[in-house]
């Protein structure tokens, strides 16, 4: 497979996380730092074949907590560098993730959610939401968060995951689930889509020949720690400007939207679908960065469309962004399952014909 | 237009894989292609599944079906299981050397073959599953025994080369398997 997998004007039939971890290394990845955990397992496997092929390092780190420091160390050399886990896994993450933040380090974590909370099981969940977007780590931080649908995007936006994060020398998530991770698509490999990111004006690499350079998230002066969150946040503010990504269809004339990220979304289009031949006005918007999130474009709509629905797979995280983004302005519904396989495209539609009033 | 299969049998009977080699024929013949296994705590000699969809229309595929076209099952938990899940005027095709030929439904066709016991004949009991892919793709006609042979040859990894042959005769015996459907 790792041979198919080189070519790139080809389409090869794999797992979402053989598709990542494929991704990263053309994406030039140079550091995997990894501890296996159920639904994502696959990506360690396939690093620690492929990099130590091609002269790259992979650790098989004795916790996911040395693994995550790990890439912190890996990345304040300017180094691409990359670790993946899952939920109750990324929860031992936190802490690094906020001092990757305050850091400004260019992370890449691949959390491929299980069902939560605590050790939880190994089914897909959406369970994450809140940990990926707010954070469990200390501090006013934001983590660049992307949320792939298919296993194209797999691919996809763990280059974007990478580009992201040395752009804005900000710890980026790609957040998919295990149905993604376990399931298999065509993909066609393209060549990494991105400029490389200058990273000589900071990264730790020896002073020779130049003044010595100090990376830490520590400032003991209070106007200093005002300064450096307000400027933090002024890149926020700029990553939201920027970056914000979303799919739309069909809400031009929309009464209801279906709004939904990951895997539960493919079921939400085609739940649009039939119900737009019902003549049920129904629109989808699928958020694909989940911080920034689509809240401008979603606040817009809610001067047209009466109804939001979130369609979720969790017991409703995402919905409270919506809910912030109409401000009031438009009925925000919950259609969810709390764990496992999203809502079905039955269920979905049979929602629709009961708020169009179509029995 | 969209069809979509389930797989299923015991763990060990390479019901992932022979849904692998589905998936990559649909993919050889130009259509989008969605392969997803049940995820569990599945173990040797427990009962596993996959499905795959396939879309000739639309970019992605909706999951979680309700109904299933086509439902392959090649031990009798899993043609329990599923036969529910058949969609009104769909298939379901069994193992008949495993599965009791049943017809408990009236509104699908039922396709039953000694799958096990052709593959035995044969010379290994595990080529059952690629022998009862035959079947499948013969009864959906929705690719060609060419393309599956194709398939087969992309998805074998190099190590295991050495079975291409006994997989592609296993292929064609299920492929040329004189069933009749049966409307009970």
């Amino acid at each position: 497979m790792t041979e198919c997998m080189e070519k790139t004007s080809e389409k090869v039939l794999t797992k979402g996380n053989y598709a990542i971890a494929n991704a990263a290394v053309k994406a030039g990845c140079e550091c995997y730092f990894g501890y296996p955990i159920t639904p994502q397992s696959e990506i360690g496997e396939f690093m620690s074949g492929k990099m130590q092929e091609l002269k790259r390092a992979y650790v098989s780190a004795e916790s996911e907590l040395a693994a995550i420091n790990m890439v912190l160390g890996a990345c304040s050399t300017g180094a691409k560098a990359m670790t993946s886990s899952s939920s109750c896994a990324v929860a031992l993450m936190q802490e690094a993730l906020s001092y990757a933040a305050a850091d400004e380090l260019p992370v890449v974590l691949v959390s491929v959610m299980r069902g939560g909370p605590g050790l939880g099981n190994i089914y897909p969940s959406q369970g994450d939401y809140n940990q990926s977007t707010i954070g469990g780590g200390d501090g006013d931080y934001k983590l660049i968060v992307l949320a792939p649908s298919t296993v194209q995007e797999c691919a996809d936006l763990t280059y974007k995951a990478f580009y992201l994060a040395h752009k804005y020398k900000n710890p980026t998530i790609l957040l998919a689930d295990g149905l993604l991770g376990q399931m298999m698509e065509p993909v066609e490999f393209k060549k990494y889509p991105y400029p490389e990111v200058d990273n000589s004006d900071w990264a730790l690499t020896g002073a020779k020949g130049r003044r010595a350079r100090v990376i830490r998230s520590y400032a003991p002066k209070a106007e200093n720690q005002c300064e450096f969150l307000k400027r933090l946040h002024a890149k926020y503010d700029l990553i939201a400007q920027n970056e914000t990504d979303w799919e739309e269809i069909n809400t031009e004339d929309a009464d209801i939207i279906l709004v939904s990220f990951g895997s539960p979304a493919r079921n939400a289009k085609s739940a649009m679908r039939k119900a737009r031949e019902m003549g049920i006005k129904v629109g989808v918007l699928r958020p694909i960065t989940l911080f920034p999130f689509p809240s401008k474009r979603i606040s817009e709509l809610a001067n047209t469309a009466k109804k939001f629905i979130s369609v979720e797979v969790n017991m409703g995280q995402m919905i409270r962004d919506v809910k912030l983004a109409v401000n009031g302005r438009a009925q925000v519904e919950l259609l969810n399952r709390p764990v496992g396989t999203p809502p079905s495209v039955e269920e979905i539609v049979e929602k629709l014909k009961k708020e169009s009033g179509i029995v | 237009m969209e069809n979509n299969f389930i797989i299923a049998g015991f763990g060990g009977q390479g019901v992932l894989l022979a849904g692998e080699v589905l998936a990559n024929s649909f993919m050889l013949d130009g259509n989008n292609v969605t392969w997803y296994p049940s995820y569990g705590a599945e173990m040797r000699g427990g009962t596993v599944n996959c499905e795959i969809v396939m879309n000739d229309t639309e970019d992605v595929s909706s999951v979680n079906k309700s109904e299933t076209d086509y439902i392959l099952t090649l031990n009798q938990a899993s043609f329990v299981r599923f036969l529910p899940k058949v969609k009104k005027g769909g298939c379901i095709i069994a193992n008949s050397t495993l599965v009791e030929e049943k017809r408990p439904r009236d509104d699908i066709k039922y396709i039953f073959v000694p799958m096990t016991e052709l593959a035995n004949e044969l010379g290994n009991t595990k080529m059952t599953n690629i022998l009862s892919l035959g079947v499948l793709v013969k009864a959906c006609g929705l690719t060609s025994l060419e393309t599956v042979t194709q398939a087969l040859d992309k998805v074998l990894p190099p190590h295991r080369k050495n079975l291409l042959p006994m997989n592609i005769k296993a292929l064609n015996i299920g492929y040329a398997y004189d069933f009749s459907l049966v409307r009970a």
